[in-house]
């Protein structure tokens, strides 16, 4: 899962009043939304410009590289695999890998003649140092390096060849190396791979397409393109990254032109957005997903039918109506659509909102109307507390799903938290009996981390779901090889959790992206994909 | 001007309590920001394990007990070295020197102007006491005192940048220029958001102060041997009406740094008030304690410089 920035947040409606102010002074002329400018054959040159939250950490791996370093760290830095644009992994420094027939090694081919920013050659020696320096060493604690728990060592076979080494299959690999796994090298980090602040907090040497020219604190990174790149020259002359971390600013700037593409955090503001002139408005799917967690250590929420009665209690195609304007769908097992090849479309209308039917469920489970309306079971109410934590849609959300439990006689109390003290509670301490949620993965199904028993109570299993069948299929999904074998073992994945609902699924989002209609070539992919494809972007000559 | 003998004994001694003050918020402020829920925003982070996160704390050394840490912290400062901060693991002496001059700037800009503008209005507002003029200000500080920053900071951004195009929106620089003039272009929406959060407050003081001082036998004395309505006003009236008020605007620097915290983060301002703030949520402790170290040094400057100001303004007042 990603945190969204480090940002100061006023509410929605602030932002609204203040845009109907500046309404009323004139702003913005109604132009057709999300007039498509000419296509064309691309042209070189220009300047794009791309806000984030928060000073970027520019070492993948470091553990504060929280969300506002992904977009530059994903164009500067280079993975073995990249997310192609089916999400499927594409190559990028590796170019081709073989799996042995026993799946327990994977033999990378690396591209010929990569530079590193400085002029100096990449090689395996690169990759082995990334992995077996940083990311296994355990006690550096580096980010993301729980993805890479099967992975024993990685060898150098030659200096374009790489073998990495697993305890186990894990299927998935070639796809987890295309998400925020970044080579760094050795020659610049080997003193201090994490906490070279020059290098992230300055001008790393890096592979990418583009390379930072200054980083201003608290201000901007400004990329350049960089001469040593092995692919073809990049169209732009520049990409600027600029320090806001106010939403709503954000908008704002995006309002003046001071932007050429941006996430929209703030959906409440899309509909003022599509009316300026100037601007595109796009969706764009995501692997991500909102749950419900309902603590298993909790006796009342191990029947099923429980589980069942709230998600056919909650109304969430109102939630997504009401917080996310409509861009999203209803959720009903942890792969997203955004993963074309595995997600399966029939499960949608499992769980219609039918309070008549949970009701029905929950009198199953020997939940009977009490004093009040309010449900009780050997003479104590149906009544716990959900945590809130405070970031993006998560307290409106709660709100909603309080009201319609009450609907049918559920009592769940709202105990909102700042997020950082949230994140302890709830998850370090697993001290919680509900709370909301999201995850998002990297673009595969093996969702393992997230379900698997040895996870419950200390790993990703937040709700400590635990069942043999379920941790069956997670084997069986990373042990398969081809992927018509893995098709099919995540379909009955899925089948299985919209059954038996280990996580309470709520809705698959969508992220709305602005851009300036001159601003082509960017791939229909959520941005911090479509980072990834920068040297193809061009800017329309106005 | 010669310098006294107690006029140094009393510098002497207040340095020393504003010394013992400072180090008082520092020990305050680590051990309740370490107390608080919560940990360092690497630690805290949803996708981190259980195994990495131990490895974290240990890394940082906050597995060691608070009173240790602090006594060490302590000891570092005192010989100038305020720790590294947890989220960059950069010098917090470095990352508040980077910030300090944005901060100074805007709320040495936002001061300026809330003086420029506080006292005349506040002043006509004496003169024309109970009037329309007067009802009419007195409301729009009660406005200004209501509205809060993040709401007024962008609504500026949208009238002023976004509508009609004549100010930037935010930073402190365009992306590609840097020059004086569009540094100043980029300091004069936040520096006025800023400065109404305190401009009311310095209003209200010098009217009812005016409204005093032209109560006085004095004032009456100067009308009436002749002298002209701007000499009593100037000459005689004001001066005596400002005392009280340089010693309010000593009390509202404190009360500026706080502001600088919403606006830098609406205006997208690289300020301490900024830093602050990424501090506090993500655990930054030693962030967190160097950052309120400076502000309160601050504000114990300007407590300081406020007493010496009263010397020189008011004859009554002597450092003995």
């Amino acid at each position: 899962m990603q945190l969204l920035p480090m940002s100061f947040r006023p509410s929605a409606l602030i932002l609204v009043a203040a845009l109907a102010v500046s309404a009323c002074t004139g702003a913005g002329q109604p132009a057709a939304s999300g007039a498509p400018s000419a296509q064309g054959q691309p042209v070189a040159g220009g300047t794009v410009t791309i806000p984030i939250g928060a000073d970027p950490t520019l070492n993948p791996w470091s553990p504060n590289a929280f969300v506002e370093s992904l977009f530059i760290n994903r164009v500067i830095f280079e993975g073995l695999t990249k997310p192609g644009k089916d999400l499927a992994p594409a190559p990028d420094l590796a170019t081709s890998w073989t799996i042995a027939p026993d799946g327990l090694s994977w033999t990378f081919k690396l591209r010929d003649g990569v530079k590193w920013s400085d002029g100096k050659p990449f090689s395996a020696d690169d990759v082995a140092f990334t992995f077996n320096d940083i990311v296994l060493k355990k006690e550096l604690g580096a980010q993301n390096a729980a993805s890479y728990a099967a992975v024993k060592s990685v060898t150098v076979v030659d200096p374009t060849t790489v073998r990495f080494d697993l305890s186990r299959k894990f299927a998935a690999l070639a796809s987890f190396l295309a998400y925020n796994s970044g080579i760094v090298p050795k020659h610049v980090l080997s003193a201090d791979p994490l906490k070279t602040t020059s290098f992230n907090k300055g001008t790393p040497v890096s592979t990418g397409p583009f390379k930072v020219e200054k980083y201003t604190s608290g201000q901007s990174v400004s990329l350049v393109r960089n001469d040593s790149y092995f692919g073809p020259k990049p169209y732009l002359d520049k990409v600027v990254f600029t320090v806001v971390p106010d939403p709503n600013t954000q908008i704002a700037q995006a309002l003046s032109g001071d932007l050429t593409i941006m996430i929209l955090d703030n959906k409440a503001a899309v509909d003022r957005v599509k009316t300026a002139s100037g601007l595109t408005v796009v969706s764009r799917p995501l692997v991500q997903y909102y749950w419900l967690a309902l603590n298993q250590t909790d006796s009342r929420f191990t029947d099923v039918r429980v589980r069942q009665a709230f998600v056919h209690a909650i109304d969430r195609k109102a939630i997504i109506k009401s917080v996310e304007l409509g861009y999203g769908q209803v959720a009903n097992s942890p792969i997203t659509p955004a993963l074309k090849a595995y997600f399966d479309p029939s499960l949608s209308e499992k769980y219609p909102y039918d309070p008549p039917k949970a009701k029905e469920l929950l009198a199953a489970a020997g939940w009977t109307p009490g004093a009040n309306g309010v449900l009780q079971k050997d003479g104590k109410p149906f009544q716990f507390t959900m945590d809130v934590g405070q970031r993006g849609v998560l307290e409106p959300v709660n709100a909603l799903i309080q009201q319609d439990l009450k609907n049918v006689g559920v009592i769940a109390d709202l105990n909102t938290m700042e997020w950082n003290a949230y994140i302890q509670k709830d998850v370090v301490r697993r001290d919680y009996t509900a709370t909301v949620n999201w995850w998002t993965y990297p673009s595969d199904p093996d969702v393992f981390p997230y379900y698997h028993s040895s996870a419950a109570g200390k790993g990703f299993n937040i709700p400590g779901y635990q069942d043999p069948k379920l941790d069956d299929l997670l084997v069986q999904g990373q042990s398969a090889s081809d992927l018509e074998q893995r098709k099919a073992v995540y379909k009955q994945l899925q089948a299985y959790t919209s059954e038996t609902l280990p996580y309470l699924f709520l809705w698959y989002p969508q992220e709305i992206d602005v851009l300036s209609s001159s601003l082509q070539g960017v791939p229909e992919l959520g941005l911090r994909d479509a980072v990834q494809y920068i040297g193809e972007w061009w800017l329309a000559k106005k | 001007m010669v310098v006294g003998q107690e006029v140094v004994r009393f510098l002497a001694q207040r340095i020393a309590l504003g010394a013992l003050v400072v180090v008082f918020a520092s020990a305050l402020t680590f051990f309740f920001v370490n107390l608080a829920p919560g940990g360092p925003a690497s630690v805290m982070r949803f996708d981190v394990s259980a195994e990495q996160r131990e490895a974290l704390i240990h890394r940082m050394g906050l597995d060691r007990p608070v009173p240790e840490r602090y006594v060490e912290w302590l000891a570092a400062a005192v010989r100038g070295d305020l720790g590294s901060s947890l989220l960059t693991d950069e010098p917090v002496a470095q990352r508040i020197g980077e910030r300090l001059p944005n901060t100074l700037a805007l709320a040495g800009s936002a001061l300026l102007l809330s003086v420029g503008a506080g006292i005349p209005i506040g002043v006509v507002q004496a003169l024309r006491r109970g009037r329309a003029v007067d009802h009419v200000l007195s409301l729009l500080s009660a406005v200004g005192l209501a509205v809060p920053v993040f709401w007024l900071g962008i609504v500026l951004i949208l009238v002023f940048a976004v509508s009609l195009h004549v100010l930037p929106s935010a930073g402190v620089t365009g992306v590609a220029s840097d020059s004086l003039g569009d540094r100043l272009a980029h300091l004069v929406l936040p520096a006025v958001a800023l400065a109404t959060t305190i401009l009311p407050t310095i209003v209200r003081f010098v009217r009812s102060s005016t409204i005093e001082v032209l109560d006085e036998d004095y004032i009456r004395t100067a009308t009436s041997k002749g002298l002209s309505p701007r000499t009593v006003i100037t000459r005689h009236a004001l001066r005596n009406a400002l005392i009280p008020v340089v010693s309010a605007i000593g009390a509202l620097v404190p009360r500026l740094l706080g502001g600088t915290v919403v606006t830098e983060a609406v205006f997208g301002w690289p300020g301490m008030g900024r830093l602050a703030l990424e501090a506090a949520q993500g655990r930054d402790y030693p962030l967190v304690t160097g950052l309120t170290v400076v502000v309160a040094a601050i504000a114990v400057a300007a407590s300081l410089a406020v007493d010496l100001a009263y010397t020189r303004i008011d004859p009554r007042i002597r450092l003995t």
